[in-house]
């Protein structure tokens, strides 16, 4: 059962240089899965992500979630759409600073004005999942990154959203908090069924995937599913990274595995 | 723009300072010194204007700064961008300024001679106000870059190119404080309500005291502890979409917190100074009502100089063509047996002349019948209550006094609190001297000149008035006769009126304008810090009308809790004020200064409105 479907999707951008992004992009996300979008910079994955945030129109082609069409949307409805239906986790995690860790988690559900009891009731929840209780009162700046990506992740997850699209999410992140971050996303896709769609250029955050869409140059070039070991998968990925383009050696890991 | 606004307002004032009709004659009997002062805090506001504004222009330049330093710039190069920039807009704007300063200035002349009822004020060329405006400005200009030089480089590079990516965001208050602001604000409102005439200077400066102190530990310290203890209550804290503009709140309000004091300190005085003008025109506007004699002549009965002087004063009326209605009283003293205490008698007859000549209706009073003459305008309401059954002991005379004359005959100064009129039979009966005499006047003779054009009288019977005004300052006042002129009383009122009246609007418009571009470069430099949170809540969803309510709830406090502050403070001073006049001239300015604020009120919502508008439309793309 796919939650959401892109359907031929074209984005041109118009101007003194038009640059067409998109070019007729097709994939269809199921619920449940835990998908990664991969490719070099400038193939189009943040047009794509904000494509699917809605934030964006695509010239021509469709979005379809959950059977509802964004773009017949007015822009209150498209908000109200976003704020419950979505969840993001950013690069740079983009916490508000002026806001301790726990109201930022609650920040979606005040927007929507929703009773205080049912916010605090899932506040707690999430910092018990997501190991926060103990920063619950620290503002963003007193906290390491990978526990802010954590709050970020708690924020996109408090409002119960369809989908979780997650923009470079361990970029800003060294290989230690990177990978607490990876984890915590798999773990809440395995145990809550949450649909995650991840926009990296990482492959090793890639590896954590279930599938890897690789897109170049705004077009479809290749996917591949998870097998059982996370480490074979990982060196597929780096396989199909290096079909990618061959003047694009700075796309490739350092890392080699024997 | 600011800068050019700046310049012009001081030009255009700079102008009517250095106009030669004002310096020569008309406000001749003020000292100067006033208008110096004017001019003193002129100066110094734009000085502090000009450099507020520019050193907001350089934050929100910071960035560009920085990338410049980043590409290899020397700092001695940007130091003379900086300084080149200065000095070109410096310069720009005060050319322009003075040239539209100039363009209006006869605008603005006619304006003040409506306000102040001069006479022509023509447009004149002098090099005075241009040489002082370009120079306080030149000065002001230099001045800033040098500074501003000094100031910026010190931070390093990192920082301004991250910019506002580390916000403090500590907050730093204490309870002690918080609930000192409150007391001391209470404190000087307490006081102001029970101010009097007597303790009237001690008290002033106390309040002063008092309030500012308050009002800057209120800003500092309260404001953040009331929204603290607010955030503690998290069933109200986070419900409906409080929470975020109210923690930001508190970041605001710590960060500004100084700011927001000068700016309500600021707004206070603005108000003060158009409330105080308010009531000088409801004053001058009111003069003609309490004075409706223009000339007035009291003197003992053996006054030897009373034929002279009123002969003199009748050619000199006759010289000057205006036409008047003298009135000739005899008043006799009485003492009453009622009061106990001395009652001035006057003559029916006597009085109706005077009602004649004012148009108003006449009296007629049967024997044994007497009426009250009111004293001031509330009086009249209280005497027509009133019923006396009294004999006026010398000559053993009963009166029923049951009524009071429905107007003002004789201005408050001159006539006494007891006063009434007695049919002329009465009047013939009371031979005997009052009981007081000889030591003590038996009575005077009034002589009341009624002109209907009186402001022209002002220079009638000077010198009677001169020496009348040095006995006055004697501990005793021993001459036979005294004399009033109500066209000069007149025109001194009018001369200290126009004179505050420059100060006072130039302030308040220096004030106001001053408290408001605060507002407006702060919420300027702060835009993109801004605009980068609002982009975060966007992409997480919120509507456009969801976005204009938090842009009105985060703006909101930001205006109008300073300006409350100073309404309130300003609603006390006048409160005090009022008391002072009540004893003093015996107006009630309510009605002026409740136009007064209502005025300003409207003026700071529509500013207010403007900078949301712009402010929604900034970070709404």
């Amino acid at each position: 059962m796919s939650i959401l479907q892109v359907n031929d999707v074209t984005k041109v951008y118009e101007g003194k240089v038009t640059n067409r992004a998109l070019n007729q992009l097709s994939f269809e996300v199921e619920k449940g899965e835990f998908l990664a979008i991969m490719g070099p910079s400038g193939s189009g994955k943040s047009t794509i992500l904000n494509l699917i945030s809605t934030i964006d129109r695509p010239t021509s082609g469709e979005i379809i979630f959950n059977d509802i069409k964004p773009q017949n949307l007015n822009s209150t409805e498209l908000a109200f759409f976003r704020r419950r239906e979505l969840g993001f986790v950013f690069q740079d995690f983009n916490l508000l600073p002026m806001l301790t860790v726990e109201e930022n988690i609650v920040l979606p559900l005040t927007l929507d004005q929703k009773p205080v009891n049912l916010m605090e009731e899932r506040m707690m929840v999430l910092a018990e999942r997501l190991d926060l209780t103990s920063i619950l009162h620290k503002r963003p700046n007193e906290i390491s990154g990978g526990q802010a990506q954590r709050v970020a992740i708690a924020r996109a997850l408090i409002h119960q959203p369809g989908i979780i699209l997650a923009d470079e999410p361990t970029g800003n992140l060294d290989s230690n908090n990177s990978r607490e971050v990876l984890e915590l996303l798999s773990k809440i896709n395995k145990e809550r069924e949450a649909t995650i769609l991840m926009v990296t250029h990482d492959p090793i955050a890639a590896s954590f995937c279930d599938r890897v869409l690789f897109i170049k140059d705004g077009e479809f070039f290749n996917e591949i599913h998870r097998d059982d070991r996370r480490q074979t998968f990982f060196q597929r990925i780096l396989n199909v990274l290096s079909l990618l383009g061959g003047g694009q050696v700075g796309d490739l890991s350092s890392i080699r595995l024997p | 723009m600011a800068s050019f606004f700046s310049v012009l307002v001081f030009f255009i004032y700079s102008m009517l300072m250095f106009h030669p009709e004002i310096e020569n004659g008309f406000l001749g009997n003020v000292p100067i010194v006033w208008m110096v002062v004017a001019e003193v805090i002129l100066v110094l506001f734009s000085w502090f204007f000009i450099f507020y504004s520019m050193r907001a222009f350089l934050e929100a330049r910071t960035k560009e700064f920085a990338i410049l330093l980043h590409l290899g710039m020397e700092r001695k190069q940007l130091s003379k961008l900086i300084f080149l920039e200065t000095v070109i807009i410096g310069s720009i704007s005060i050319i322009l300024g003075v040239i539209f300063g100039y363009a209006f200035s006869k605008f603005f002349f006619m304006i003040v001679r409506e306000i102040l009822m001069l006479d022509d004020l023509p447009l004149y060329i002098s090099w005075q106000p241009f040489l002082l405006t370009i120079a306080v400005y030149l000065s002001a200009f230099i001045l800033i870059s040098l500074f501003s030089i000094h100031f910026s480089p010190d931070r390093k590079l990192i920082d301004l190119l991250n910019g506002y990516k580390n916000i403090q965001t500590k907050v730093a208050f204490t309870q002690r404080r918080a609930v000192l602001g409150i007391v001391l604000i209470l404190g000087g409102y307490v006081l102001a309500l029970f101010i009097t005439r007597s303790n009237m200077t001690m008290f002033s400066i106390f309040i002063t005291i008092l309030i500012v102190i308050g009002t800057y530990f209120f800003f500092t310290d309260t404001t953040q502890y009331v929204i603290d203890k607010m955030k503690n209550k998290r069933l109200f804290y986070w419900k409906k979409s409080r929470m975020l503009p109210m923690a930001e709140q508190t970041l605001v309000l710590k960060n500004n917190g100084k700011m927001f004091f000068v700016m309500s300190i600021i707004t206070t005085m603005a108000f003060l100074s158009i409330g105080l003008l308010a009531t000088l025109s409801s004053y001058t506007s009111q003069y003609d009502k309490l004075n409706p004699l223009g000339l007035i002549y009291k003197g003992h009965i053996d006054n030897p100089y009373e034929i002279k002087h009123i002969s003199s004063v009748v050619n000199a009326l006759e010289d000057k063509g205006l036409s008047y209605h003298l009135t000739r009283f005899t008043v006799l003293k009485q003492t009453s047996s009622y009061t106990k205490f001395e009652v001035e008698v006057f003559r029916e007859s006597d009085i109706n002349n005077l009602l004649f000549s004012y148009g108003y209706p006449m009296v007629h009073l049967s024997s044994g019948e007497a009426m009250f003459i009111p004293y001031t305008k509330e009086s009249i309401k209280e005497l027509a209550k009133k019923k006396v059954d009294t004999v006026l002991l010398e000559n053993n005379l009963h009166l029923t006094i049951d009524q009071v004359y429905p107007k003002l005959i004789f201005p408050t100064s001159i006539v006494s609190l007891n006063s009434i009129i007695v049919s002329d039979t009465d009047f013939k009966k009371l031979v005997n001297p009052y009981s007081g005499f000889p030591d003590i006047e038996p009575g005077y003779h009034l002589f009341t000149f009624d002109i209907p054009q009186w402001i022209e009288a002002e220079d009638i019977g000077v010198a009677i008035q001169k020496d009348v005004a040095e006995e006055y300052l004697k501990e005793e006042y021993t001459l036979p006769y005294y004399f009033e002129n109500a066209g000069l009383n007149y025109s001194y009122i009018l001369s200290t009126y126009s004179l505050f009246t420059l100060v006072g609007l130039l302030v308040a418009a220096v004030f106001l304008l001053a408290a408001g571009s605060f507002i407006y470069f702060k919420l300027h430099t702060g835009l993109e810090a801004e605009k980068k949170k609002f982009d975060v809540l966007k992409r997480m969803g919120i509507s456009n009308n969801e976005l204009k309510s938090l842009v009105t709830k985060l703006l909101f406090p930001q205006f109008f809790l300073p300006w409350g502050v100073a309404l309130c403070h300003s609603f006390f001073a006048f409160f005090a004020i009022q008391k002072i006049m009540k004893n003093f001239a015996n107006i009630s300015i309510v009605k002026e200064v409740v136009f007064a604020f209502a005025f300003l009120v409207m003026i700071e919502i529509i500013y207010y409105y403007l900078i949301r508008w712009r402010f929604i439309a900034h970070v709404r793309d």
